[in-house]
């Protein structure tokens, strides 16, 4: 808490605030889900989704650099671009990631497609009451 | 994203900003290809019956079918992933930008025009008023729209917006994002093939990627490209300069322009009638013929919203979620007797549809893809 207010008090008194891009679009958020944490927990979700690919992008160059040379600078990362063959193996790694990632989704339209009273005919209460 | 190219005015990426970018591809690769679809399914599999079931009918208009989709889980998901997506293509490309703002500003500033190039000119009026139906919610969630200066001189709306309706699009837009200007060009082409334009403007043209089109396809005439957003026609002067096309910027409004009546003899637009607003539509349609020269033409090039109450119902998912708050109305509008409310004679008008031999498959929410043109002839019969 102290540090935070000490930080504002030096961002008013010290130099101009660096200008910055938003990153939120003017607008009406819409809310999808009757429990609005739903969204939210969707939100985060995909965020993670993304951050954990962008992860494996980078651990996959480290590797493949890794496995060129012996020895590695940071800078090396930043400026390695993918040949044709690291970039097909790539983005077949990164669909089967969003496959897998998505079954949820698909899930749900599987059950509704496979007919609505699926579930009350395998309700293990219901079989054991009978 | 393979084959867009590179330019002086974009920012370089990083690896993990590249790896960013391949994400929100795949993701929304996905999305439109393997969980889009689905909503269909669900409509005619469950939704549907049960309405029938309800009404003994089915449903009879969009708004119904909204009723009953926006309660289904699924398309819940799927429009809540949809729309976290289109935020992270936006994120994906403002990182970079940000980054390389400064050198991209310098850039821009540096591409005045020189007596060695073809001349272009930037011409912006500080004091233009941004309209509503562009200040009121930023237009694809584009953060800060078209409009928004972050700082002096600036140019991020338009490095942003030129990487990211690439990547909207999964790369469909072409190496230069030039595939609106090239379908509206094949069109005219094809139907007006003697119509030689000598002075052009291009309305709504935010960066100029279609405008540049035209330059390149009437090296003799004279093109102008109008927009209300200063950034992002800093960046399309920059980018012409770059390119080595002439094309004239300025910022005006389009329903009330400074050109002078009877000015041109070829008025375009591409894909902007339905960011507008039910008066702004008539109003530059008005402006179009006001400037038309005798014989001209105005030709805008407007997306299909659906024929179905089930196409436009998922066609409008945009308006109601990505900031497209007009094109709801476009669904229902009659756009020719809108140009005819704007001055145009009935056969001066007519609304055309045109197939282009290109693959549009990531904004395709029906099976065949068709673009609606409103073509608008002065002083004579089409």
């Amino acid at each position: 808490m102290a540090s935070r207010k000490s930080s504002r008090k030096t961002a008013a008194t010290g130099p101009a605030v660096q200008p910055r891009i938003a990153r939120v679009a003017k607008g009406k958020k819409p809310q999808y889900f009757s429990d609005p944490a739903i969204d939210k927990l969707l939100w985060m979700t995909v965020t993670l989704m993304e951050e954990l690919s962008v992860t494996r992008d980078r651990l996959d160059t480290v590797e493949r650099l890794l496995a060129k040379k012996r020895v590695l600078k940071a800078t090396e990362i930043d400026f390695w671009r993918p040949d044709p063959k690291s970039s097909t193996e790539r983005d077949a790694r990164r669909k089967a990631f969003v496959d897998r990632m998505m079954r949820a989704v698909h899930a749900e339209l599987d059950e509704v497609l496979r007919g609505s009273n699926r579930g009350a005919e395998d309700d293990p209460v219901a079989a054991v009451e009978s | 994203m393979k084959g867009f190219k590179q330019h002086a005015l974009l920012p370089t990426l990083q690896h993990d900003e590249q790896a960013r970018q391949d994400f929100v591809g795949a993701f929304r690769g996905h999305l439109s290809g393997r969980v889009m679809p689905g909503n269909y399914q669900l409509l005619e599999r469950r939704v549907a019956p049960r309405f029938a079931a309800e009404h003994g009918r089915p449903p009879a208009d969009e708004q119904e079918i909204r009723e009953w989709m926006t309660r289904e889980p699924y398309y819940q998901f799927w429009s809540a992933l949809q729309r976290r997506s289109q935020e992270l293509l936006w994120e994906s490309v403002i990182d970079p930008t940000e980054r390389e703002w400064s050198t991209l500003i310098t850039r821009a500033r540096a591409a005045k025009p020189t007596k060695t190039r073809k001349r272009g000119s930037l011409r912006l009026d500080p004091a233009l008023a941004v309209p509503r139906y562009h200040a009121a919610a930023d237009i694809h969630l584009q953060p800060g729209g078209y409009h928004t200066d972050f700082t002096g001189d600036d140019v991020a709306a338009g490095a942003i917006y030129d990487k990211g309706i690439n990547l909207y699009m999964g790369g469909a837009l072409g190496a230069e994002n030039d595939l609106m200007g090239n379908t509206l060009l094949a069109y005219l082409r094809e139907r007006h093939p003697a119509h030689r334009p000598k002075r052009i403007l291009d309305v709504g043209c935010a960066i100029g990627n279609s405008t540049v089109v035209w330059a390149r396809a009437f090296p003799k005439a004279e093109v102008h490209g109008i927009d209300v957003g200063a950034p992002v026609l800093r960046y399309a002067h920059a980018r012409a300069q770059a390119l080595g096309v002439a094309v004239h910027f300025s910022q005006q409004n389009a329903e009330h322009t400074d050109f002078a009546d009877e000015s041109f003899d070829l008025v375009i637009s591409h894909i902007v009638l339905h960011e507008t607003s039910k008066t702004a539509l008539v109003r530059i349609l008005a402006e179009c013929r006001r400037l038309l020269k005798p014989g001209g033409l105005m030709l805008h090039l407007e997306i299909p919203r659906g024929r179905t109450p089930i196409e436009k119902f998922m066609h409008n998912w945009e308006s109601y979620n990505n900031n497209e708050t007009f094109s709801r109305y476009m669904t229902r509008i009659d756009l020719p007797a809108q140009a005819r409310k704007a001055g145009f004679a009935a056969d001066e008008v007519s609304l055309e549809e045109f197939v282009p031999k290109m693959d549009v498959a990531q904004m395709n929410y029906t099976e065949h893809f068709f673009w609606k043109i409103l073509v608008g002839r002065k002083n004579g019969a089409l």
